[in-house]
């Protein structure tokens, strides 16, 4: 049943690409400028290099998708973002918000980036809200944290915010805890703690990712009518590439902490050049070709991250490595408006073969 | 779900990164377990090897006239208490008192209590609720208070000493056991097990007992500090160990009397129980935490 | 939960909860009252709590049988004549078969008459009168001192773990808890009262003689009993905190709400570790009680824990039965007190888990 409407939506995938944002969210600059980011940890004497020199922008309005499987460093990298990473992570490179460097931020001034101008959307509504505090007193004090607002006033704004995020009956969930919500409901009211304080930047970590199939595209659709009304840039973190397609403006696709891809959309899934985003579209069953057929997924192991081999890192799983690929690829835009980090790019015609076929 | 995961990756998500210990708390850890086990061993092989191989007189039957005599006196180390006893002999023969009611209650305790608990959860239903109440009231007494009123109907000695303390010894082991064995019980292993046919015994034997006897062990070791203090309460109240057999606890209330002119006297049977407790409590906590790798 | 391992008390609530009754609903305020969890919750415990406080007096009972001493030959006194003993124990009725005697001796607990003391003659409720309040004021004192004294520790503790504070915590309290509390009372006594001389080594002055010497009189006793137990609650307590700091997904929202770290940990993770705390407080009532019997010996403290003790020693059975018995429903009734607690405290037991 799942699969099925993972089918459904992948279908019509390409169609459903968001446009380029519009031109006057366009020419703005960018809210989020990452540049060379790197995150270490040291565990058990070994150094776990989490993220490896990560750099990318992200413009208002607009929403860019991280993509990669568990130990790619997605969620490392925009927890960074947050200062949520334990005291054991090494930070290096930078990161600003609207001109703040984040990196290196102390105590006092991370709260006040947190919540105020960064907020995050987490994996889990089961376990993202205090199972002991009520849904009003959580969102209260929110509102309360970055603005001097009365009691009664907060709760004013936490009725509106509710009805933002259209929980039906806001003003009775504001006594509720939160095991008396759906899974569904219970995220509604974290989309609405993340939008307190009208954040510039919104992050979703997985955010769709522990809810069922129709939940996650109510979920989903919520955040893009969010982010239009408001403006803000967002950055939507997934291992699931129709849910990318289908939401995100650009897609950066991350692998052993690096970007081996990132461009616009529409773009990228019309044309992959690298071999490991290829790998991870072809792992998607389609409906079209029957199950024998279907191109064999990703071989192989993620890479140990405390010892990463010289050169690509895709290297041992990839199909079309040569000697060349010892060398390490750098992220470049070798076309126009996208960029990725391969000696072999997969070539046009060889690319994404089943997406084709599918478009009307 | 994993789309773009291949099976059987191994991933290596930042959840377990952020809980984790490094290696410097693990380090210490292991070091702990050392130095607590070692104390321990010393402890074990002073009180029971003491006696044959150390030079020290007998712990009764002291000279009055040689009482209250200071610490570096000649033949007496730690002095004389105020029977003229060497202190340093009395301590050792109290500690192998209290060991030995430490290790043979925590031995009663766990083979009745271990045993009724794992077996009340197996068996669940009616029998399980019928024990569980059983438990129920024996778990109402508060512990001293029971254990003194049995030490007085049994009257004062070792044995007797013995049995009171399993009197709160088994039912405790009983509930954790039982608690531990329900948890077992709900793995899908072990429902996997049923499913294929594996006889009860098998199953018990297999899959329930190698998962609780870890946790038993690790609340043996802090079960020993608890029986050793208790054993040490009931003989400093005269329902322990009678005199003039000496042990850790009655030591303290002999000590006590003549504790403004003598306060050593009431020191070193302290500090012996004191660091007895300390290495036990030391020892089944850092084994817990290795256990269950937190 | 914390991922602790499951106490007994959790673990009987769930039981409890697990058959619940879905009877009819009466309308009105007594609808209402039915509807609440958590009177049904005390309902529900009271029907296990009374039914195992009978057996518990009728084991109590059985206890007491075997206790050594006869009561006719002690009432008699020594020297007595063996028909002098057989008339004094055909007047106490101890020549009834035991059922008869237990039932009556129910019959006369329930009316509030505990037959009196073998040794002084004088009746249970007159001693129970004067011993049971200086045993509550020491108790109930330890009990608030050593909540008072663990939270901020804990608190504190886990704001860093691993920090100065923290390791220092920690070794203090790893240290005290392996003191057991005579040892303690009797430290505390060479220290203050032989040493320095600045409280009374033993005794007990009642409130009526003034405030200031009724609490000089307490605080070395107390203190012997709440340092042990603070140590133990400070310990666990910090565990907890940790755990929930390291593993707990709201405490990230909370934090990415720009939440400050003490709010954090006294709003958001002392709220969820609190229900473990109470939980093993709950148990510990029993180490308390206990503990107020060997403290009231070593200061010679005139309470509940003193008069059992003398009892236990003249074999004076209706003392001993009516002190066992009272020290155990304590220890029974704390325990329903904690799951209503916990019931008025956890949003998920109080609104049913639905």
């Amino acid at each position: 049943m799942r699969s099925g409407a993972r089918l459904a939506t992948m279908s019509g995938m390409l169609n459903a690409t968001r446009e380029p944002a519009a031109t006057s969210n366009g020419a703005a600059g960018p809210i989020l400028v990452v540049d060379d980011l790197r995150v270490t940890f040291s565990r058990h004497g070994r150094v776990v290099h989490a993220v490896n020199g990560l750099s990318y922008q992200v413009r208002p309005g607009r929403t860019l998708a991280i993509i990669g499987e568990s130990g790619s460093g997605k969620s490392v990298s925009v927890r960074a973002l947050m200062g949520l990473l334990p005291p054991s992570a090494h930070i290096e490179g930078s990161a600003r918000l609207d001109g703040t460097e984040l990196v290196g931020l102390d105590d006092k001034s991370w709260r006040a980036v947190r919540g105020c101008q960064i907020a995050m959307v987490f994996q889990d509504p089961a376990s993202s809200l205090n199972p002991t505090m009520s849904i009003g007193a959580q969102l209260i004090e929110a509102i309360r944290m970055h603005a001097p607002l009365k009691r009664r006033e907060a709760a004013q704004k936490a009725i509106d915010l509710l009805k933002l995020v259209r929980l039906p009956s806001p003003e009775k969930r504001l006594k509720q805890f939160p095991h008396q919500l759906s899974g569904g409901m219970r995220q509604r009211v974290v989309i609405a703690i993340a939008l307190s304080s009208d954040p510039k930047l919104l992050i979703a970590d997985e955010a769709t990712t522990a809810l069922d199939v129709t939940t996650q595209a109510q979920i989903m659709e919520l955040l893009v009518d969010i982010q239009e009304r408001l403006g803000m840039a967002v950055i939507m973190i997934s291992h699931d590439l129709s849910l990318a397609a289908c939401y995100a403006h650009e897609v950066l696709v991350m692998y052993a902490g690096k970007a081996v891809e990132h461009a616009e959309t529409r773009n990228l899934f019309s044309n992959v050049r690298m071999p490991y985003t290829k790998a991870l579209l072809d792992a998607i069953p389609q409906l079209s070709t029957p199950a024998h057929l279907q191109p064999a997924i990703v071989g192989g192991h993620p890479p140990d991250l405390s010892a990463l081999p010289e050169g690509c890192a895709f290297l041992p799983r990839c199909p079309s490595s040569t000697e060349q690929c010892r060398i390490e690829p750098h992220l470049a835009e070798h076309e126009p408006e996208h960029a990725y980090a391969c000696w072999h790019p997969v070539s046009r015609d060889g690319s994404c073969t089943g997406q084709k076929e599918e478009r009307p | 779900m994993a789309v773009t995961s291949p099976p059987g990756s191994a991933t290596l998500s930042p959840a377990p990164l952020a809980g984790s210990a490094t290696r410097w708390s693990s380090f210490r850890r292991r070091l702990t377990i050392w130095i607590s086990g070692s104390v321990v061993a010393l402890l074990v092989i002073t009180c029971y090897l003491g006696p044959f191989v150390l030079p020290i007189p007998s712990p009764v039957g002291g000279n009055v006239l040689d009482s209250g005599l200071s610490p570096g006196s000649p033949g007496h180390p730690l002095g004389t208490d105020v029977n003229g006893n060497d202190v340093l002999s009395r301590l050792i023969h109290g500690g192998r008192s209290s060991l030995t009611v430490g290790v043979v209650v925590n031995i009663i305790g766990l083979a009745i209590g271990g045993t009724v608990g794992a077996i009340s959860a197996y068996l669940g239903g009616r029998a399980d609720s019928i024990i569980m109440r059983a438990l129920d009231v024996l778990i109402a007494f508060p512990s001293l208070v029971l254990v003194i009123v049995l030490a007085q109907i049994l009257g004062p000695s070792l044995p007797n000493t013995i049995l009171a303390l399993s009197a709160f010894s088994i039912p405790a082991v009983a509930r954790i056991s039982r608690a531990a064995t329900l948890k077992v019980m709900s793995m899908p292993y072990l429902q996997a097990a049923e499913l294929s046919g594996s006889p009860w015994w098998r199953i018990l034997s297999r899959h329930v007992v190698p998962n609780i006897v870890p946790q038993l062990t690790t609340f043996a070791m802090l079960g020993m500090a608890i029986v050793v203090v208790t054993e040490g309460a009931l003989s400093f109240l005269g329902l322990g160990i009678p005199p003039p057999r000496p042990s850790w606890g009655n030591m303290i209330f002999e000590a006590q009397q003549s504790m403004s002119a003598t306060p050593l006297l009431v020191l070193w049977p302290s500090i012996a129980l004191l660091v007895t407790v300390l290495s036990f409590n030391l020892l089944g906590e850092s084994i817990r935490d290795e256990v269950t790798g937190r | 939960m914390s991922g602790a391992t499951t106490t007994p008390a959790a673990e009987k609530r769930t039981r409890v909860t697990e058959n619940g009754p879905a009877g009819e609903q009466p309308e009105g305020l007594r609808a209402r009252l039915a509807g609440s969890p958590v009177l049904r919750l005390v309902g529900r415990r009271l029907m296990i709590v009374i039914p195992l406080l009978f057996v518990v007096s009728a084991l109590v009972f059985l206890l007491m049988e075997a206790l050594p001493g006869d009561p006719a030959q002690i009432r008699a006194g020594m020297d007595a004549s063996e028909e002098e003993v057989e008339a004094v124990r055909q007047q106490m009725g101890l020549d009834r078969p035991g059922h008869e005697r237990y039932l009556s001796w129910l019959g006369g607990a329930l009316t509030g008459d505990l037959g009196s003391s073998v040794v002084s003659g004088r009746a249970v409720t007159t001693l129970l009168g004067e011993r049971l309040p200086v045993t509550l004021q020491m108790a109930g004192m330890a009990f608030v001192l050593s909540i008072v004294i663990s939270l901020p520790l804990a608190l504190a503790a886990a704001r860093r773990p691993g920090g100065l504070v923290d390791r220092f915590v920690m070794v203090c309290s790893m240290t005290l808890l392996a003191v057991p509390n005579f040892v303690m009372a009797l430290l505390l006594v060479l220290v203050f009262a032989v040493g320095l001389g600045m409280l009374p080594a033993i005794g007990f002055v009642p409130l009526a003689e003034g405030v200031w010497p009724n609490m000089r009189s307490m605080i070395l006793p107390v203190l012997s009993l709440a340092v042990p137990m603070a140590c133990f609650y400070a310990r666990f307590l910090r565990g907890d905190l940790v755990e929930q700091l390291n593993a707990a997904a709201y405490i990230d929202t909370a934090r990415s709400k720009g939440t400050g770290p003490w709010r954090i940990l006294w709003l958001h993770a002392f709220r969820n570790s609190s229900f473990g705390l109470l939980t093993l407080v709950g148990l510990n009532i029993g180490a308390l009680v206990g503990g107020t019997v060997i403290i009231e010996r070593i200061f010679a403290m005139p309470g509940m824990g003193t008069l059992m003790l003398e009892g236990v020693m003249s074999s004076d059975v209706a003392v001993v039965q009516t002190c066992v018995f009272i020290f155990a429903a304590a220890a029974v009734f704390a325990n329903l007190l904690v799951d209503v607690m916990y019931a008025v405290l956890d949003p998920r037991v109080r609104y049913g888990s639905h």
